[in-house]
């Protein structure tokens, strides 16, 4: 008999490094990850990749940076915590040493961070650097914004538009790197909404049982009634014209969640049938430990592959509205609202539908086969390799 | 078996209960709507509803009495299919939505029927071939497509095989040609079905994926039950114990998957229909919206969480035919 | 002595990768003469069943692989009879009852159907198919067969499962019945009711049974020789009598040991101790 080597001895890892190493065995499972994080990484990047200013200017002498003073608040604090947290990550072993004195300097930089931001006002230049001389410029990749137009309307991909303008002469790389922003946003935030709904009334049902778990079915079964879109449509149609982002995620949301309420549910009543949530109970453990600290972890890994699966129908639903005209509408980009256009001019423009059309399939592809990959990879019925 | 489709309607009462009353807090309570009550007139930064409208909604729904009293007459009279009148026209929703119900039926039902026919030998030859090349080659297509959303599907469709530059062979959009009444019967049929194709292909490939995945592993399973050994060890040809023994009981949840699918076919109609200007409902819910004509959203809604419901009354009933191991209990 | 009806020689059969292989059956040899009764007795894992399936290549080739030895059934060698000759092989010569009925039987059909199908398929010469299946469920002990026809397999209990594959087994006259731990999955008095039934058969009709069970007790008044199983070899064999009497081998006398008897006075039931085995 083999022995196994002591560097990874699979019959003593935990139950993460095993659905870790189960995922990463799939090629697909492993390149969609891969893809996924690109797209992150474009989605938070966006303003740098794709903008009508430049990042470093020399001119006149003077060094400037023209395209910090357009970036948003929430840019900055996306670009400044998300460093910090990944520092304190990594330094997470000196932090634990001396904990008061990183906690204080932490609320020193917090503070600082914060207070800055509340005297920067974000200055929305429309000139942009691309015609202005300079003796140095560095500009963003794709040197246009997003909403700006300019007079060349409806050009195929060149070089100077890689993939082409639409009817007001925006360029269509520069609306698709910042449509992966609002795509993944919508995307992203709707399934959590639909995460905490679904996750909380399927997991109470489950655990208490009862009237209230009878009156979850049946609310599950009457929400299933309704074709999601159609619902999303008619809920939209009965609101005010939105292009309010965040609406668009609850309504997402809202009407997503019941697959999820059925999965915990499911989950909870069958994990209830085995002994350890008992013994945790004779323990003397509460309701809300039981659930959250014995249930619930039990029941992750199904949480999330239809959460992996939720992310990206909601990305879907949100290009299906955006192209019906409900979801985000122009000035703000979005792949849906990209593809609307192209329905009108198919018959020149192809590149407005080829494009978007080409980046949403990549990113759903890559959400599904990183659900597929966590699927298998959560099957309890694989034996141990 | 009359009493056991008897129970089973008697069980969707409470379900349909829950649709109209799901319905109808959207009436009352959604954003557009909540204004209406406090009596104010159009809502900030959207389409204003006119003085008449807003009577009219409050007269339909009636809106000005208290909620109990609002929610019982409207069930009265979704129940007895009173949906109102149009906003737009005047004329009965129900009426209005019966005139386009057929069509929409129609797309949704030849996918389904198209996918079905596509998916299942799909999914049984993948099962045959388990880990095989073919296997994989069908899993990854299957999976590519479903990734694909319906309307990017369509306009490459019409770039391609419609209108446009390169093919030109179906139409690009309408469910008949402008010169339809001047056809005889044959042609006109024949013109019809040839709008259909489109839509009809782009609903359908959606669907591939979920069936013939379930074809898959159903088959699978069925492979591995002891009966299919018994067979083998009967003498039985391969091919019997393949086609008729596995096959049959690998069919059982494959052919009540389909209720499942309905909600998806109705909602993928719905984009489809805006994309091929189909006189269906889903086309009727744009204008519908449009216009601010609510009887008609909520009538449109409500039908068709009918339509899924009666779909899943469907699927239980051909169950209980098609598996003798369940009784009509 | 008359030409054995069976002889395995020097059988091996492996599941798993070449280089690190799980030796299912690991080189067997018996034999077996027309109407006789063979118990082949182990605990799980001892290969039993993989034998059993192997006698007509029941066992789906990927993954097992059998990787040396013969089965010879009246004189030629299963392991290389091209496919149609297998075929006419099961059911006809060679016929199979399994452990659990219920599973064993295909829930869409009737049972009335299953057994006609094996009628029609290895005895075109009968013309009444229906009343050859209504002698079978008969002889089996199924009351009133002609109404049980129609039932579909859940409609029955365990007990009557199992003697409707009996029932299916028998229908086409096979020289050899191999039965795959036939009670296993019933109740003790069901148990009892079986093996009566086999019994039966065995002393009405020519037929040779191989009965697999790891129940010794099962044994005893039933067949005429055992072989034991243990690891994927067959550690002991001879005729029932004299091994219940002098069991040479030490797992023989521990499988023995742990049936329990009625009547004595066991403070504790017998244990395997394998460490003491070869």
């Amino acid at each position: 008999m083999n022995e196994p080597e002591s560097s990874h001895d699979i019959y003593s890892e935990s139950y993460t490094q095993r659905i870790w190493r189960l995922f990463q065995a799939d090629s697909f499972a492993r390149n969609g990850l891969r893809t996924v994080i690109v797209l992150f990484a474009i989605a938070a990047l966006a303003p740098f990749l794709a903008n009508s200013h430049a990042i470093i200017r020399v001119a006149d002498g003077r060094v400037s940076f023209p395209i910090f003073p357009t970036l948003e608040a929430i840019e900055w604090r996306f670009l400044l915590y998300v460093p910090l947290a990944g520092m304190i990550y990594l330094l997470r072993k000196v932090i634990f040493r001396r904990p008061l004195a990183c906690l204080l300097i932490l609320a020193g930089v917090i503070a600082g961070i914060e207070i800055a931001l509340a005297l920067t006002h974000p200055v929305n230049d429309p000139t942009n650097d691309r015609d202005r001389a300079a003796t140095f410029k560095l500009m963003p990749p794709i040197p246009y914004s997003p909403i700006e137009s300019t007079p060349d309307q409806f050009v195929g991909p060149s070089w100077k538009h890689l993939c082409g303008t639409d009817s007001t002469g925006r360029d269509i790389a520069a609306r698709l790197l910042h449509g992966a922003r609002t795509s993944l946003a919508i995307g992203f935030i709707a399934q959590s909404i639909a995460l905490l709904v679904g996750v909380s009334l399927g997991g109470l049902a489950g655990y208490y049982r009862g009237w209230f778990d009878i009156g979850v079915c049946r609310f599950i079964e009457i929400m299933d009634c309704f074709p999601p879109l159609l619902l999303i449509l008619a809920i939209m149609g009965l609101s005010p014209s939105q292009n309010n982002m965040f609406y668009i995620m609850a309504v997402i949301g809202l009407t997503s969640w019941t697959g999820l309420a059925r999965l915990v549910r499911g989950e909870f009543l069958r994990l209830s049938s085995l002994a350890f949530p008992q013994a945790a109970r004779a323990l003397g453990a509460g309701d809300s430990r039981v659930i959250i600290r014995h249930l619930l972890p039990n029941a992750l890994g199904p949480i999330l592959v239809s959460a992996t699966f939720g992310v990206a129908s909601a990305i879907l639903l949100e290009s299906s509205l955006s192209f019906l005209g409900f979801g985000m509408q122009a000035p703000t980009p979005s792949w849906g609202d990209i593809l609307s256009d192209a329905r009108r001019y198919i018959d020149f423009a192809w590149w407005l539908a080829f494009f978007p059309g080409i980046a949403i399939l990549i990113t759903l592809v890559s959400y599904n086969f990183v659900g597929e990959g966590l699927r298998d990879a959560v099957d309890p019925r694989l034996k141990v390799k | 078996m009359t009493t056991y489709i008897f129970r089973r309607v008697l069980l969707l009462i409470p379900t349909l209960f829950g649709i109209t009353l799901l319905t109808f807090l959207l009436i009352r309570y959604s954003p557009g709507n909540a204004a209406l009550l406090k009596g104010g007139g159009g809502e900030s930064g959207g389409k204003a509803m006119t003085a008449e409208v807003r009577e009219q909604m409050i007269k339909l729904y009636d809106l000005d009495k208290p909620p109990l009293t609002a929610y019982a007459l409207w069930l009265g009279k979704s129940l007895r299919l009173n949906l109102g009148d149009s906003v737009v026209d005047h004329r009965p929703v129900a009426r209005k939505i019966g005139e386009r119900l057929p069509l929409t039926m129609s797309l949704a039902g030849s996918a389904l029927a198209l996918s079905y026919l596509i998916a299942i030998p799909l999914g049984i030859a993948a099962a045959l071939r388990r880990g095989q090349p073919l296997d994989r080659a069908i899993s990854f297509v299957v999976f590519v497509l479903y990734s694909i959303p319906t309307f990017a599907a369509a306009l490459l469709l019409i770039l391609l095989v419609a209108g446009g530059d390169y093919l030109n062979l179906l139409p690009m959009y309408g469910a008949s040609s402008i010169n339809a009444s001047d056809m005889g019967p044959f042609a006109w049929l024949w013109d019809r079905v040839l709008h259909m194709i489109l839509p009809v292909v782009c609903l359908t490939y959606a669907s591939l994926a979920s069936i013939s995945r379930y074809s898959r592993v159903s088959m699978l399973e069925a492979l591995g039950q002891d009966f299919v050994r018994t067979a083998r060890a009967k003498g039985l040809p391969e091919r019997l114990v393949i086609f008729r023994h596995a096959l049959r009981n690998a069919l059982i949840p494959i052919i009540t998957i389909f209720a499942l699918e309905m909600p998806a076919l109705i909602g993928g109609a719905v984009i489809l229909e805006s994309i091929f200007s189909l006189p269906g409902m889903g086309q009727l819910m744009f204008q519908s919206i449009d216009a601010r004509d609510t009887p008609v959203i909520m009538g449109i809604t409500v039908l068709a969480a009918i339509v899924t419901l009666l779909s899943y009354l469907a699927a239980d009933i051909l169950y209980v035919v098609v598996d003798p191991r369940i009784s009509y209990e | 002595m008359s030409t054995p009806l069976l002889h395995v020689e020097n059988l091996a059969i492996q599941f798993g990768p070449p280089d690190d292989p799980v030796k299912a059956v690991d080189g067997i040899s018996f034999g077996m003469s027309a109407g006789e009764t063979l118990a082949v007795v182990g605990e799980s894992g001892s290969g039993k069943s993989v034998t059993a399936l192997a006698l007509t290549r029941l066992l789906a080739s990927p993954p097992a692989r059998y990787v040396s030895g013969r089965i010879e059934f009246e004189g030629r060698d299963v392991l290389q009879l091209p496919e149609s000759e297998l075929r006419a092989l099961r059911g006809k010569q060679i016929a199979y009852i399994f452990q659990e009925p219920g599973s064993s039987l295909n829930p869409v059909f009737t049972i009335g159907y299953q057994i006609r199908e094996a009628i029609e398929l290895h005895r075109p010469e009968v013309r009444d198919v229906t009343a050859e299946i209504v002698s079978a469920l008969d002889r089996v002990g199924i009351r009133e067969p002609a109404k049980r026809l129609n039932d579909y397999p859940h409609q029955l209990s365990g007990g009557m499962q199992q003697r409707v594959m009996i029932a299916m087994a028998l229908a086409c006259q096979p020289k050899l019945l191999v039965a795959d731990e036939p009670t296993t999955a019933l109740d003790v008095t069901i148990q009892k009711q079986i093996m009566d039934l086999l019994k039966e058969l065995k002393r009405t009709s020519n037929m040779a049974i191989i009965l697999i069970t790891h129940n010794f007790g099962l044994v005893a008044d039933f067949a005429d020789r055992v072989a034991v199983m243990f690891r994927g070899k067959i550690v002991e064999t001879g005729a029932t009598a004299e091994i219940l009497r002098n069991p040479q081998h030490a797992y023989t006398r521990a499988l023995i040991e742990c049936v329990p008897k009625l009547g004595q006075k066991q403070h504790r039931l017998k244990v395997i101790d394998y460490a003491g085995i070869t």
